[in-house]
């Protein structure tokens, strides 16, 4: 194990972009698994890189939106005729204007209609009455301070739990605010319950969190009016799988509607799927005006209404528990507030199914949950997809079992622990753990915490003086699964007739495979095309790193551009920590296809048998010993029809090359063929007078197999755990309850800065996936994932001696002192 | 709905600057209402100022007005007339990287990079000021920016390592900094 990444310094040292002709390196030059720098800094550090927010070209015409101002109301008139007389104004749409040529919005759920524009009921502060388009922004404003629109106000519904008693229905025409529920029971969680020696029950309440990438949402939509097309310029996240919610709002087929995300994205965590309402009424706008419609979302429309709040759970947990510890079953009831609107994330109340006990041996469980819809803005997905909040509330109520046993919680953990022996281990809910030990990730950290007792942080003498000072410290290591690379077919199980999902076996799945294509260019230098999107992971460097290995070159001598959605398959994209796992394997596949194409073209040129010539570092050899480079193959390419100087490749989804996956796959439920995992082991200082929690120290071991870049492997871990530290301490979309919300500010959504980020000492694992083709895991979330559970964990361990649980994220500082008095008045 | 082109264009009153922009002399006329991020992107064409919140908190839009790093976005542009203003687009020299852009790139300190431009103005105010910045210094002079993506550990490390090769000069010996990443040459 190593605490930082493999830093040599000369790896690529000879990949001198000055040089003339492409760089060919020995075979066993290895540019994978190392930490190379990145190819997408450059054009980043000097301001040249282009974000949807630059792409406005001078004809453009720019959007703003009139948003309502109340949580819930019928619209009793709009009054848009001062806007509409703005000489600077163009074009003032709302809903009736869209119902004549236009569709509603794809929804996460059937029998919802929702168009771009509120349609006589507003259901959320901030949600768009009336688009107006003018010759630049400000104007654009100053028109829709002149829109007038009057209300007939009604009753909110904002409480979860109350929503579920259908006093006041968000969708009339639905008649229930609960969109969607299952129960799903696996093993026989009713005889462990009854059998078991103990049960315990919790409560606990996982706030509104999301992703709040530093860049909003952003447009740029051109109609042709001579080919009937569109493109949209946008940052909308998965591009050629969401693509449905805008060429199907806009009535085209999808060859028609290009959306183009632009290779830098400022950050989208998951949130920016959902921004397909504002790619809809650009390419409306454009279409009306014949001109370039730009919209770029500001700060307060995306915290309030810009459909980008995720994951709100009130969790109702059970857990059966004998004396010796063993845990012998679970039962999770939730309700998940999504908002005014379900959206296609609808699914992440599905995503803990794949790590059910997370890192815990239990058979017999059962599962519930609602889904239910309040006048709150719409959620959409956010790294983890769901699974923190599970692991949370699995977490506390082990934290509950350990002193109903009287067992110390370390120990109980630990004699639950999935063996390694186990591995591959499959989950009562169907899913299978590749690899992993489990055990030795917690010991390690434990380790690390035994080092802070003798002089350290942890010091008994210093824990003791901090006490008499009304600051509890305290750490409790916890073992954390990432699911990784989820599969596509399952994600529509709530739009499917589940019913008959018991009868479909295995042959009806259809899976989606990740496609990259490769051509040779004159000068003998390889373009790469990804067909998904990135916002910051790095992905160009990683194809980088691997086809140069694949294809024996240098990195200078790869270049990897982006396919917008019509020119692109349909994908599932960078998502559900997909992109390590789907991209390596392509990359590998298509220098292997690309090789072989080469071989293929050298044999015609020498006109001999194919078994006399050999790709190798960057030209093929004949066993003669001629040769020929790549920049000579593409000239003997030139006149040939289906060139063979360029290849594609579709990498499979390695879940359908398992038997293991069979039943998951047939019965829809999530599969996720990768186990990253994390010991996590922070410690915590809360300030029993203030309530302020101080994450003095995180210590981590992290493990997702096979590190295709180290330094990009740290770095989302980092970054993931920032977030998670932000989710656990201090980030909400709270609402008061009026229906009026709390957070519109950066001044009110508190984002960690670097002030409130503690030092991590990360050490790191590998522990190969045998499910993948490079031994890859999914790592892109795990952070997030990890890092509020185990932050909860420790702050029940430092506020042991007054009684107080961290039942509630984000364990802010007056939910603290809340506790504190409720615990000292008792 | 409404397709109106006919209205005769408003008339918004402005006010004439002139000011210094990296190093270059530049006259405008611009609305008293215009941000200066919107005058520097849209009028000067320097897009790497990135505009994340608009009421001064993420720091994305960070410049050096007269060598202090300022929020262009609580700025107005008539504001600055008569000012020099330093933007990201004028650190690289003659194409070669600022030792602040440098650091960043080796140590990993940017992931979407829609902050970068703002730290790393932040950054060289920052070391102007102090070469030589510890922990808490480097946590004052940066708490006004925030990135969502690194968790900012590699951020401290962009700062060290640029700040010893700033006091080394141009010429560093990056074998001192086993760093996340691997040198290459640029």
């Amino acid at each position: 194990m190593s605490s930082r990444p493999d830093a040599d310094a000369s790896a690529d040292a000879a990949a001198d972009p000055e040089s003339d002709s492409p760089g060919e390196v020995g075979s066993d030059e290895r540019f994978t698994g190392r930490g190379l720098n990145r190819v997408e800094d450059r054009r980043i550090l000097t301001g040249e890189a282009e974000y949807v927010h630059d792409k406005a070209p001078e004809s453009a015409l720019h959007m703003a939106l009139y948003r309502s101002v109340h949580p819930h109301a019928e619209i009793e008139e709009i009054d848009a005729s001062a806007a509409e007389d703005h000489p600077g104004c163009h074009l003032v749409l709302t809903a009736e204007d869209l119902k004549g040529e236009y569709n509603p919005m794809p929804t996460g759920l059937h029998g919802f209609e929702e168009w771009s524009l509120a349609d006589g009921t507003v259901r959320y502060v901030g949600e768009p009455v009336v688009a107006v388009v003018a010759d630049d922004r400000y104007v654009a404003e100053d028109a829709v301070d002149l829109v007038d629109v009057s209300y007939d106000k009604l009753d909110p519904v904002i409480d979860p739990r109350e929503a579920r008693d259908d006093d006041v229905l968000v969708h009339e025409d639905v008649g229930t605010n609960v969109g969607d529920h299952e129960e799903l029971t696996f093993g026989d969680p009713e005889a462990a319950f009854a059998e078991a020696d103990h049960v315990v029950e919790g409560s606990y309440s996982w706030g509104r969190i999301s992703g709040v990438p530093l860049e909003t949402a952003g447009v740029v939509a051109d109609y042709d009016e001579d080919a009937d097309t569109f493109s949209v310029d946008c940052n909308i996240q998965l591009h050629t799988l969401v693509d449905d919610t805008v060429y199907e709002t806009l009535g085209y087929d999808p060859d028609d509607v290009h959306l183009d995300v632009p290779p830098d994205v400022g950050g989208s965590f998951g949130t920016k799927i959902a921004i397909h309402r504002y790619c809809c009424l650009a390419a409306i706008a454009s279409k009306e005006l014949s001109r370039p419609v730009a919209f770029v979302e500001d700060r307060i429309e995306n915290l309030q209404g810009g459909d980008m709040h995720s994951t709100q759970r009130e969790y109702d947990v059970k857990l059966a528990v004998d004396d010796d510890g063993t845990i012998r079953g679970l039962d999770f009831w939730f309700v998940d507030d999504f908002g005014a609107w379900p959206r296609y994330p609808v699914n992440q109340v599905l995503k803990p199914l794949s790590v059910l006990s997370n890192a815990y041996d239990v058979r017999d469980a059962r599962y519930e949950y609602d889904l239910v819809l309040t006048n709150k803005t719409c959620q959409t997905a956010y790294r983890g997809f769901g699974v923190p909040a599970h692991l949370y509330a699995l977490e506390m109520i082990v934290d509950e079992a350990a002193e109903a046993v009287g067992m110390d919680p370390d120990e109980l953990r630990r004699r639950n622990l999935i063996d390694p022996d186990q591995m591959p281990y499959e989950l009562p809910s169907k899913n299978v753990y590749d690899s992993g030990d489990f055990p030795a990730a917690l010991a390690h950290v434990q380790e690390k915490i035994e080092s802070e007792r003798d002089g350290g942080l942890l010091d008994p003498e210093i824990v003791e003086q901090r006490r008499a000072e009304g600051k509890y410290r305290g750490v409790r290591p916890t073992v954390h699964i990432e699911p990784g690379v989820s599969g596509a077919d399952w994600t529509d199980r709530q739009r499917s007739d589940r019913e008959s999902l018991a009868d479909r076996d295995r042959d009806d799945v259809a899976e989606l495979p990740e496609h990259l294509r490769a051509e040779v260019r004159e000068d003998g230098t390889v373009l790469a095309h990804l067909a998904t999107d990135s916002s910051g992971q790095g992905h160009q460097t990683l194809v980088t790193q691997l086809l140069a290995d694949e294809l024996g070159v240098l990195p200078s001598a790869i270049e990897v551009d982006y396919l917008d959605s019509a020119a692109a398959p349909t994908e599932y994209g960078s998502a559900a920590s997909r992109m390590a796992v789907m991209v390596s394997g392509a990359a590998k596949g298509l220098g292997r296809a690309l090789a072989e194409n080469l071989e293929t073209l050298a044999s015609e040129v020498w006109d001999c048998p194919e078994r006399d010539v050999t790709y190798r570092d960057g030209a093929v050899e004949r066993v003669t010993g001629e040769s020929l480079t790549l920049a000579e193959l593409v000239s003997h390419d030139r006149d040939r029809g289906d060139r063979l100087t360029s290849a594609s490749y579709d990498y499979e989804h390695p879940a359908t090359q398992l038997e293991d996956f069979d039943e998951a796959l047939a019965r829809k439920l999530p599969v996720y063929p990768t186990a990253a995992f994390a010991a996590n082991a922070p410690i915590v200082e809360v300030d029993a007078t203030t309530g302020e929690v101080e994450i003095l120290k995180l210590y981590s071991l992290r493990d997702c197999g096979t590190q295709l870049n180290p330094m990009i492997v740290e770095g989302q871990a980092h970054g993931g755990l920032a977030q998670g530290i932000g989710a656990a301490l201090q980030e909400e979309f709270g609402y008061d309850e009026s229906g009026q919300p709390q957070a519109i500010t950066l001044f009110d959504y508190r984002l960690p800065s670097i002030e409130n980020v503690p030092e991590m000492e990360l050490d790191h694992s590998e522990t190969p996936s045998p499910f993948t083709e490079t031994g890859a895991k999914g790592t892109g979330e795990g952070g997030m994932i990890d890092a509020p559970a185990s932050i909860a964990c420790s702050i029940n361990d430092a506020l042991e001696p007054l009684g107080v649980k961290a039942d509630q994220i984000p364990f802010t500082p007056n939910r603290v002192r809340e506790r504190i008095r409720r615990v000292e008045d008792e | 709905m409404s397709a109106d082109d006919t209205h005769a264009p408003v008339e918004y009153p402005t006010e004439e600057i002139s000011l210094t922009i990296n190093g270059e002399s530049v006259a405008a006329e611009v609305e008293p209402r215009h941000k200066l991020s919107d005058f520097l992107r849209d009028r000067q064409g320097l897009r790497g100022v990135r505009v994340g919140c608009e009421h001064g908190v993420c720091g994305a839009c960070t410049v050096l007005l007269d060598g202090r790093a300022v929020k262009s976005c609580l700025t107005y542009a008539v504001q600055v007339d008569g000012a020099e203003i330093e933007t990201v687009e004028g650190l690289a020299d003659d194409g070669a990287l600022h030792p602040i852009q440098e650091s960043f790139h080796e140590e990993h300190a940017l992931q979407c990079g829609f902050c970068t431009s703002g730290f790393v103005m932040a950054t060289k105010e920052l070391l102007d000021d102090n070469p030589d910045p510890d922990r808490d210094d480097i946590e004052a002079g940066l708490a006004d920016n925030v990135c969502r993506c690194t968790g900012y550990q590699n951020i401290y490390d962009a700062v060290n390592r640029a700040a010893d090769r700033l006091e080394d000069g141009a010429t560093t010996d990056a074998s001192d900094h086993p760093g996340s990443g691997e040198a290459d040459d640029e």
